[in-house]
């Protein structure tokens, strides 16, 4: 139970996958806008992460490490995770309209999310097992989506400010963000 | 070698199969899927955002929702194309009204600002709009030097010399919005050619925010207009703090105007359609 502590906290917060990996940078400036929408990617992110970290995990192990073609993994996994978001968005508009109004148009968009290539990457190099693999996932959906609402958070505050015509926008957000990562290697000595 | 290419040719091939599979199997629960399915199959696609929606499925689904925003489409790239225009309306089983897609240029400013200092330097907007956002009082106003006059290719646009403001003639104007790319001070809007009401304030709110003082004839965001419209036609937008108009539901009673005690309402275009103020840029001083 412990391990599985450690790896949900290592992942969400010490190894965060924006300020600390460096994952999913471009989602990172592009939705933390509007919290509604942080909300909305957040979800989404933590949803397809999941699915991908069980998908990719069976796929692994029942297909790569047998055959000894592990080194294949980044390519297959990147076919993988992409039909697999077709698949999840397919059936979420036609079963739950509201669910799919809740993720928008962020399921589709994060298709080619790196974060989600780089959890189940994560998981095959570390050799988790299918249990802490989902955990992982968890974790790294978890942690995505709080940088996001925080970050989404300072920034709607941030509009109400005047800053100098040169700062005005994205330059003000990537120092945001600089101060927000400082922040979380505070983090870095927990475990 | 070769089971290395199998190996991936069968995922692959197993996913695209799974896909058909879902795509068959799973019932269509949501109501109206196989209307809003259609209608975004006649959507470009490229989920660009430009209507204002997040994505064209988004766009689709509004669309299903309210059968009479077909008037409004603003997909330039489905208007343009003569056979998926076609397929929109053969879906809808209507001819679509395209009127109102036409649009006009406004100054956004009652002129009512005043002059804090000569500017004697190069005779253009951009140059004055260099020193501390122009010289009029409000950094948000027009400064009537006349560079959207120079950029007009209808010569539609000239200077009102009582107020200083530049006036669009909406008989010449074509709606190009080559005006709007010229002006530093972004005081010239494109509004749909059916505006009745024409909001008259360039002022955000959101920053600066002393600054009511400024202007007397500078919208305070009071929120009267949106309260005294009894026919509904005035959304107020929250986020900007300023009024929105919807030209299809006003009924012209004018109590919006009465209501603004700032008077930065003005009747564009009276019931007969005749256009009472083209330009918005009006010759009546609140001092």
């Amino acid at each position: 139970m412990s391990r599985f502590i450690t790896i949900f906290v290592s992942l969400a917060v010490i190894n965060n996958f924006i300020l600390v990996r460096f994952l999913g940078l471009c989602s990172f400036f592009g939705v933390s806008k509007k919290l509604s929408d942080a909300l909305s990617m957040g979800l989404a992110v933590t949803l397809v992460m999941v699915v991908a970290a069980v998908v990719t995990w069976l796929i692994n192990h029942s297909v790569l490490i047998p055959f000894g073609v592990e080194y294949m993994n980044i390519i297959i996994f990147i076919l993988v995770i992409a039909s697999l978001v077709q698949m999840v968005e397919l059936y979420i508009k036609r079963t739950n309209m509201t669910l799919y109004n809740a993720f928008g148009i962020y399921l589709p968009l994060i298709t080619v999310n790196c974060a989600v290539l780089g959890i189940t990457l994560i998981n095959a190099s570390e050799n988790y097992s299918i249990a802490e693999s989902i955990v992982a996932a968890l974790g790294g959906g978890v942690g995505y989506a709080i940088v996001l609402i925080i970050m989404s958070g300072i920034r709607e505050k941030l509009e109400l400010t005047d800053p100098p015509k040169s700062m005005r926008g994205l330059p003000v957000a990537f120092l945001t963000a600089m101060l927000l990562g400082l922040a979380f290697f505070g983090f870095g000595g927990m475990v | 070698m070769w089971w290395i290419v199998a190996i991936l040719t069968g995922i692959g091939l197993a996913l695209a199969i799974t896909i058909l599979i879902i795509n068959k199997v799973v019932p269509r629960k949501v109501q109206g899927i196989e209307k809003i399915e259609e209608i975004a199959s006649v959507m470009p696609g490229m989920n660009c955002g430009a209507c204002g929606h997040p994505g064209c499925f988004a766009y689709a689904q509004a669309l299903a929702a309210n059968r009479d925003s077909i008037a409004d489409c603003k997909c330039a790239l489905v208007i343009r194309e003569p056979e998926k225009l076609e397929a929109l309306q053969q879906i809808f089983g209507q001819t679509l009204d395209l009127s109102n897609m036409k649009r006009r240029a406004v100054v956004q400013c009652g002129g009512n600002s005043e002059v804090i200092f000569n500017y004697s330097g190069a005779m253009t907007c951009k140059g004055a709009a260099q020193l501390q956002r122009g010289n009029k009082q409000c950094p948000y106003a027009c400064l009537g030097i006349g560079d959207c006059v120079k950029v007009c290719p209808e010569g539609a646009i000239s200077i009102e010399p009582e107020t200083g403001v530049a006036a669009i003639n909406w008989d010449k104007c074509t709606g190009c919005g080559l005006c709007l790319l010229e002006c530093p001070q972004k005081v010239i809007k494109l509004v749909p050619e059916d505006t009745k009401i024409g909001f008259l304030c360039n002022y955000a709110p959101l920053r600066d925010i002393p600054g009511r003082e400024k202007c007397e004839a500078g919208c305070i965001h009071c929120r009267k207009c949106f309260l005294a419209c009894e026919a509904g036609a005035i959304t107020w937008n929250k986020e900007k703090a300023v009024p929105e108009f919807d030209a299809r539901k006003c009924t012209l009673c004018l109590k919006c105007i009465d209501a603004c005690k700032q008077k930065v309402l003005r009747v564009v275009v009276d019931k007969e359609g005749k256009e009472v103020v083209a330009c918005a840029a009006v010759p009546e001083r609140t001092k």
